[in-house]
């Protein structure tokens, strides 16, 4: 494989890099602390250390690297402030010509749910989101983390749970 | 709620679809399975943030290039720090050296007389046209002093006390002496104490006592005996002993500031007596007429010798 003998350094392979892994980026540090400004802050870090090190680094390491990086980027700043996570307003919707009642339950679900998510601890909430938005497997979002995988379906099945006392029975 | 849901990784194997049939029918048939279902299809219709990837990775870039920009134009200072260092150790190097070889200078000039006391209340005193030199750095332990001209020493006991003259070197303890060293003229009178003598051009060691004297003219050594307590010049007259005449009028020369034409005499002949610091006339008067020698004011101001049986043979 090409991509295997690329080296850091080189302008297209970091494009690549960026490509392949900035937003999955942004999003796992937007999950940790809530802050856009800052997620991409932390990436952007990122990505600048890894070209000062890029002679050091093998193209296939530069994604764990990435993550490292940020996550201690994340653990270094932060004065953890109450979460208030922004997910777009419009979210999609895969039906139709629903009666009004139905799309006020719907909205006043989704507000609900996006509270309780806030409110998650850290370590299920990036879990949750990671698998449930931006649809990673267990084992990538092991990797991201740094952990593994049995800890990440912990993790997830923790908020699950949570998130199901918190929202009650009513829906 | 069902508790083999909340086991372990029950729900997380459910989320990702790896429950077997049996599992995933009995947990679709309990009543919490409604809420789990609706959380997780409401969370997968959440969406995160728009992200501006190629925004990001401009900056990116722009933060690249400054950087490597910053890096190509690193200054390189030119004159390094180290460099300062290095001069201030000069500078301090040289004062070391400066202070630790200051010497301290006297200076006669014709006519004058100088007493000069050392560090150690040594007493020296300076005749006419003669230069006195020494260090006051650690005087106590190296007792050394240098001249030229003609000088009297008290020295105070102590180490060894050298006086170094271009004609030889006087050692002593503690005494008191005499010390003329003009060129390839060096006589020395010990008054008290005992004086040793080193003749430079023949290496010569003579051991003086109190009252003797010793010269070397022209490296011939003389001895003689006196019974002065001290040098007559410090009482404001110069005396002579079988001196060579020259080094007669070299005394003059000094005291009265004169210069003398002695193309016409020899200025080897012998000269004892001596002459007052007060009165140039008497005091010529009192070296040439013995010495059969006639003298006269020129031009110049130069005082003119002849030798008197000279003057008769041209007549």
């Amino acid at each position: 494989m090409s991509v295997k003998t690329k080296s850091v350094c080189e302008d297209s392979a970091y494009k690549d890099l960026f490509d392949l892994h900035s937003k999955s980026l942004r999003n796992f540090i937007y999950y940790k602390c809530g802050d856009i400004q800052q997620a991409e802050d932390i990436v952007q870090d990122a990505f600048i250390k890894l070209w000062d090190n890029c002679s050091k680094i093998v193209f296939e390491k530069a994604k764990s690297f990435l993550y490292t990086v940020a996550r201690n980027n994340f653990l270094n700043e932060v004065a953890h402030k109450k979460i208030v996570l922004q997910h777009q307003a419009n979210y999609k919707t895969d039906r139709t010509n629903e009666s009004p009642e139905f799309l006020l339950e719907e909205k006043q679900f989704m507000e609900k749910l996006q509270a309780v998510i806030a409110d998650l601890p850290e370590k299920q909430r990036e879990v949750f989101l990671l698998s449930r938005i931006d649809k990673k497997k267990y084992s990538e979002i092991a990797e991201m983390l740094d952990i593994s995988v049995k800890a990440v379906e912990k993790r997830m099945s923790q908020a699950l749970i949570i998130l199901r006392e918190k929202i009650g029975d009513n829906i | 709620m069902d508790k083999q849901f909340s086991k372990d990784n029950f729900l997380a194997r459910w989320i990702s679809g790896d429950l077997s049939s049996q599992e995933l029918e009995a947990f679709k048939e309990s009543e919490d399975f409604v809420v789990f279902n609706k959380i997780n299809e409401a969370s997968q219709k959440l969406e995160a943030p728009i992200f501006n990837a190629t925004g990001l990775f401009s900056k990116i870039n722009k933060q690249k290039s400054t950087k490597t920009s910053q890096e190509e134009t690193k200054v390189i200072k030119l004159v390094p720090s180290w460099a300062y260092g290095v001069a201030a150790s000069v500078v301090i190097a040289i004062g070391i050296f400066y202070f630790a070889n200051k010497q301290s200078s006297f200076n006669t000039k014709y006519s004058e007389q100088l007493a000069v006391v050392l560090p150690d209340q040594s007493k020296v005193e300076l005749n006419s046209n003669s230069h006195l030199n020494f260090k006051k750095l650690r005087w106590n332990s190296n007792r050394e002093v240098s001249l030229d001209g003609e000088a009297f020493f008290d020295v105070e006991k102590g180490s060894t006390f050298r006086v170094i003259t271009d004609e030889g070197t006087i050692e002593v303890l503690g005494t008191e002496f005499n010390v003329v060293s003009r060129d390839n003229y060096f006589e020395v009178q010990c008054h008290e104490g005992k004086v040793k003598v080193v003749n430079i051009d023949r290496n010569q060691k003579t051991i003086l006592t109190k009252g003797k004297a010793v010269r070397f003219v022209n490296n011939d050594l003389e001895t003689w005996e006196f019974n002065q307590l001290k040098p007559d010049w410090l009482s404001g007259e110069s005396t002579f002993k079988n001196t060579p005449l020259l080094q007669v009028i070299i005394d003059l020369e000094n005291k009265y500031n004169i210069t003398f034409d002695t193309s016409n005499i020899d200025e080897n002949k012998r000269f004892t007596g001596g002459f007052t610091h007060k009165d140039l006339n008497l005091a010529l008067k009192t070296v040439f007429v013995p010495m059969e020698i006639s003298f006269s004011v020129n031009e110049n101001n130069t005082i003119v010798l002849n030798s008197a049986s000279k003057i008769q043979t041209d007549k």
